[in-house]
């Protein structure tokens, strides 16, 4: 799974720590994301899409598209 | 914080106790001495570094733990339990010619399965993969 977690950041002018403490999880969690190396929970994905206003979809997509 | 707390203050006994046995020991002090004594302090201050993350983390308003630290501390488990193994293996094989005694023999086991542990949690913590 890739992401746009670090371009919406940027969009909504957050550092990693701002992002982690709003959806409650540690700066290091977001930095994994941010590289690829996590494939957050659920919930997760939900809470942080909810904090760019925007749907999970459009934060997190495949690399592998039908 | 409670918990970080306790890490800090048994750490500390843990330091206090070392050295006082250092100190007050009348035989000379050998290699294994010195290689068991180097292992636990190692650890010793591993405890003492995550700790001290960990108040950091609180101070700074952010969790200490989430679903990610989670993840690395089961998987830095499930590896350094499958490899120990072959640690105590290795132990019950090389036992026979160091003749160690018993008590000896159970420390290095022991001491090499935490050791282990915080070997795969630095390199899960560091360059781990989870988006199996």
């Amino acid at each position: 799974m890739n992401n746009r977690i670090k371009e919406l950041r940027a969009r909504y002018n957050l550092t990693q720590e701002d992002l982690a403490k709003k959806v409650g999880v540690r700066r290091e969690t977001i930095v994994f994301l941010e590289q690829g190396k996590y494939n957050p929970s659920l919930k997760l994905a939900y809470d942080i899409a909810k904090e760019f206003k925007t749907t999970i979809e459009d934060v997190f997509y495949s690399e592998n598209k039908l | 914080m409670k918990r970080e707390i306790s890490m800090i203050v048994l750490s500390i006994v843990v330091i206090f106790g070392i050295v006082l046995w250092f100190s007050s020991v009348s035989r000379p002090i050998g290699i294994g001495d010195i290689i068991l004594y180097g292992c636990i302090s190692i650890l010793v201050i591993f405890a003492l570094v995550v700790a001290f993350n960990r108040i950091k983390a609180i101070k700074a308003g952010l969790p200490a733990e989430d679903e990610l630290s989670t993840k690395i501390k089961q998987k830095a488990a499930a590896w350094s339990y499958y490899v120990s193994l072959y640690w105590w293996l290795v132990i019950m094989y090389f036992s026979d010619k160091f003749k160690l005694e018993m008590n000896a023999l159970i420390g290095v086991g022991l001491i090499g399965m935490a050791v282990l542990f915080g070997i795969f949690w630095a390199y899960f913590n560091f360059k781990g993969k989870f988006n199996e």
